[in-house]
């Protein structure tokens, strides 16, 4: 059974932006990773704007700083839906325009529409036990760049320029009283990519090819939240990490063949301004990474429902 | 219980998940494959050397006839060491079968890939440390391997392996000792077969030359290049291809020549290149010019600038008298029509670069952690070389003389750079955004169409039929340092007309060097 409110809830976690690790490592995760489902026939429409920096980062496993690249910083629009083709099966898109901008380096910040995303969640099992709704989940996702961005351009790129697919699990419970915990993890396969230049070193090896390797990635996370007619409010803690790829260079800029790792704890509100309507803001901190900055994130959005509740 | 079985089969979900995603992701690099010698240039050894007076200077002495009972021993030994070589031997045999000349290049390109990353800032955020080359491994590495290092490393190079087969040429077909497999049929090579003679090996020739230069230009990387240099020579004898005395013959010749060219190096300039204490006078030089609003580093902390004194080392295909006169005339000042007019350029480039623009300055960019600018050009060279399928010495002509012109080119614009100290158009207007770093010396000339310049001027020479795209190459090379908005459009062109200046004195030395 779907709180028609919390329908709203899973919507933050949908529009990530699954290239912009070394910008983005947020409290989002990488795809559709919690437990909510739209019921047949219903549309939620979501904005979103984030905003993320850092001034230190891992170069490999050191955290240090640049005076050359100062404060970096990444913000996003984006817009994504979510459609329930029925109560077990929904499917999610979203589209981010993204803007980079460095506060020491000459180097220009970038600006263009990132990658479409498209996902395909399914809830093969629900049932109530201890006094609450336990329900488990798998999505599979595909996304492609739509703009002809320059990837090989770290830190100031938009994305990594990758075409991907994912496959993820997910297993929820939700007490009656409105606690509940979510865990997933989730598996991303990146395509190579084309890079401007036709030589690049990996992994202290020169290779003579535009075709540039970029790490598959292994992501989990975990949230505990409360959530009413009103208010949902979430703690949460995520992880991921690139399955093969190189360290940075010492003294190098990064690029996409980085194995890129972090781990991050979130804080997430929404408020139900009205049935259909809904005010979110979240907060995010990377703890600990290596090849990623060590980014703060601060998004709002606002959700928009469209279509009736079959309950 | 349903629970259970659904949490099972999510559990085996999310190791399968897992499993997958152990796989490690490499890009492949294409291999010099072998390819039969056309053509022997049993004239070789009486061709122009660079550094040696001529390809006699060093003697070698006559080898065992094939038909002594030393030299069907060796055969003997030769046939034993084909028949108990490994599967990655025999790899190994194909690998160094190819193109010596080009795989040592190869080695040479990624070393300064490998090297070339500017020192980071010391913790105080003001100074930077010095590479020192008493202490090579220690952080910041010696060298740091940027644009002129590497062109001069690379014209060493080249200059020590044509040298060196000139010398082995000469020996060659002075004792004309054939191949193995022309004297024992029952020898199958494991690589194409030739006439050329084979004592003193090219192979041996090339292995050593090229690992003494490259361990004085890289002195960390000892233990690689010596291992890299016996993989080489051993390879031979997996191969089929050089029996014992061959290779030592070719050790020692390949060492002699290389002590040449070493002496020279040591003698070029290069040691005083980074001298810091110079930059006053370069300055107060600039500024009787008039050039009032000079250069100065961008980076944070203000980094020394690179090579102040490379202008000063020696040059291989003219003197110090016509690298003077090659020096262009004082750039347009700032407030003339004609720099407000490239200015201009390149803000409206900052509004509206196009992909294009993007992809060209990125493709050309060779900035730090790439073989840099002459290591481009080394690459095209290469390539061209393999097309061509040139022999090992004419392969070696070609590299010096392509390389010899790069380091030419790197000091007469290194020698311009710091006559005019001419600012980055982003120190004339902050404003200008790049998409490419922008290097650590002056603008005027752009090195990148002096070293493009040059290379492409040689390369059209030696390969008449890829003039055209030679040459359109290094045009988009010159451009692209515009795309970027590192440079004004007036460093690229005059830059780009040296470099071809530069390239014609080693086409002169192409022309007179005895090849035809």
């Amino acid at each position: 059974m779907h709180n028609f409110y919390q329908i709203l809830a899973m919507l933050r976690h949908y529009f990530f932006l699954p290239a912009l690790l070394f910008a983005l490592p947020t409290i989002y995760a990488q795809l559709p990773d919690d437990a909510l489902m739209m019921t047949k026939g219903q549309w939620c429409i979501l904005t979103q704007y984030t905003h993320n920096s850092w001034t230190n980062y891992w170069e490999g496993p050191t955290r240090r700083s640049n005076l050359n690249l100062g404060v970096v910083t990444t913000q996003s629009a984006m817009l994504g839906f979510d459609y329930g083709i029925s109560r077990r099966l929904n499917v999610l898109g979203a589209l981010p325009y993204v803007w980079t901008h460095s506060s020491a380096s000459y180097l220009q910040g970038q600006r263009g529409l990132q990658d479409f995303s498209l996902w395909l969640k399914y809830q093969p099992f629900e049932a109530n036990v201890a006094g609450g709704e336990v329900r488990l989940q798998a999505t599979g996702g595909l996304s492609t760049p739509v703009s002809n961005y320059v990837a090989d351009f770290m830190p100031l790129a938009i994305g990594l320029g990758s075409r991907t697919a994912s496959l993820r699990g997910i297993v929820n419970f939700t007490h009656a009283k409105g606690l509940y915990v979510t865990l997933q993890a989730g598996h991303t396969w990146r395509s190579d990519i084309t890079t401007d230049r036709d030589a690049f070193m990996y992994n202290n090896q020169l290779y003579y090819t535009n075709r540039m390797p970029v790490p598959n990635l292994f992501d989990a996370s975990g949230r505990l939240g409360f959530i009413n007619a009103r208010l949902q409010a979430e703690v949460q803690m995520s992880y991921f990490t690139g399955t093969s790829g190189d360290d940075i260079r010492y003294n190098e800029m990064p690029q996409p063949t980085n194995r890129m790792r972090a781990t991050t704890v979130g804080l997430y509100a929404k408020y139900f301004v009205w049935q259909r309507l809904a005010l979110q803001a979240a907060y995010g901190q990377v703890l600990n990474g290596r090849n990623v900055g060590q980014g703060t994130t601060l998004s709002g959005g606002i959700s928009y429902l469209i279509g009736t509740s079959r309950r | 219980m349903i629970i259970t079985h659904y949490l099972r089969w999510t559990v085996v979900g999310l190791a399968i998940l897992f499993s997958l995603s152990r796989c490690e992701k490499s890009p492949e690099n294409p291999v010099l494959d072998p390819y039969p010698e056309t053509s022997l240039d049993a004239n070789g050894g009486t061709w122009k050397t660079c550094v040696l007076k001529s390809g006699s200077e060093i003697p070698v002495p006559a080898p065992i006839p094939p038909t002594s009972s030393v030299y069907q021993l060796e055969l003997e030994d030769l046939k034993r060491q084909m028949a108990a070589a490994t599967p990655e031997q025999k790899r190994l045999a194909r690998l160094w079968g190819g193109n010596a000349v080009l795989r040592w290049h190869e080695i040479a390109r990624e070393l300064a890939a490998e090297y070339n990353v500017p020192p980071n800032y010391n913790p105080d955020g003001k100074t930077y440390p010095d590479p020192n080359p008493n202490n090579p491994a220690v952080y910041p590495r010696f060298p740091f391997a940027n644009p002129p290092y590497t062109a001069r490393a690379l014209a060493l190079l080249a200059v020590a392996q044509y040298d060196a087969l000139v010398a082995a040429w000469h020996a060659k077909f002075q004792h004309n000792r054939l191949a193995p497999y022309k004297y024992d049929a029952s020898i199958q090579p494991l690589i194409p077969t030739n006439d050329l003679p084979s004592y003193p090996s090219e192979d041996a020739v090339i292995a050593v030359a090229s690992r003494e230069l490259l361990k004085m230009l890289f002195p960390a990387e000892k233990e690689y290049l010596d291992r890299m240099a016996e993989e080489h020579i051993q390879s031979r004898l997996w191969a089929g291809a050089n029996v014992e005395s061959d290779l030592h013959a070719g050790r020692v010749l390949g060492q002699a020549v290389a002590n040449r060219v070493l002496a020279y190096a040591r003698n070029d300039g290069m040691a005083r290149a980074g001298d810091q204490s110079k930059m006053d006078s370069i300055r107060a030089d600039a500024a009787k010019r008039g050039i009032r609003e000079q250069w100065h580093s961008l980076d944070i902390p203000e980094r020394p600038a690179m090579l102040p004194l490379f202008g000063y080392v020696k040059t291989w295909n003219f003197d110090e008298a016509t690298k003077i006169a090659l020096r262009p005339p004082m750039p347009p000042m700032p407030g003339s029509p004609e720099f407000e007019r490239d200015m201009e350029e390149l803000r409206s480039i900052v509004k509206n670069r196009t992909r294009e623009q993007f992809r060209i300055a990125a493709y050309w960019a060779d900035g730090p952690g790439s073989y840099t600018p002459p290591g481009h050009w080394n690459r095209r060279a290469a390539e061209l070389i393999q097309e061509k399928q040139l022999n090992e010495i004419r392969s070696a002509r070609a590299m010096a003389l392509v390389n010899t012109a790069l380091h030419d080119a790197g000091v007469t614009c290194w020698d311009v750079k710091y006559h005019y100290m001419i600012m980055r158009p982003t120190e004339a207007d902050r404003s200008i955004k790049t998409s490419t770093g922008i290097p650590n010396f002056p603008a005027y000339t752009s090195g990148h169409s002096t070293f493009s310049g040059a290379a492409a001027e040689v390369l059209s020479y030696l390969f008449p039929d890829h003039a055209n795209d030679l040459q359109a190459m290094a045009k988009e090379a010159s451009l692209s340092r515009i795309y970027g908005c590192i440079h004004y459009r007036f460093d690229c062109e005059v830059g780009l007309e040296a470099g071809r200046k530069v390239g014609q004195y080693a086409i002169q030395r192409g022309r007179t060097d005895g090849s035809q």
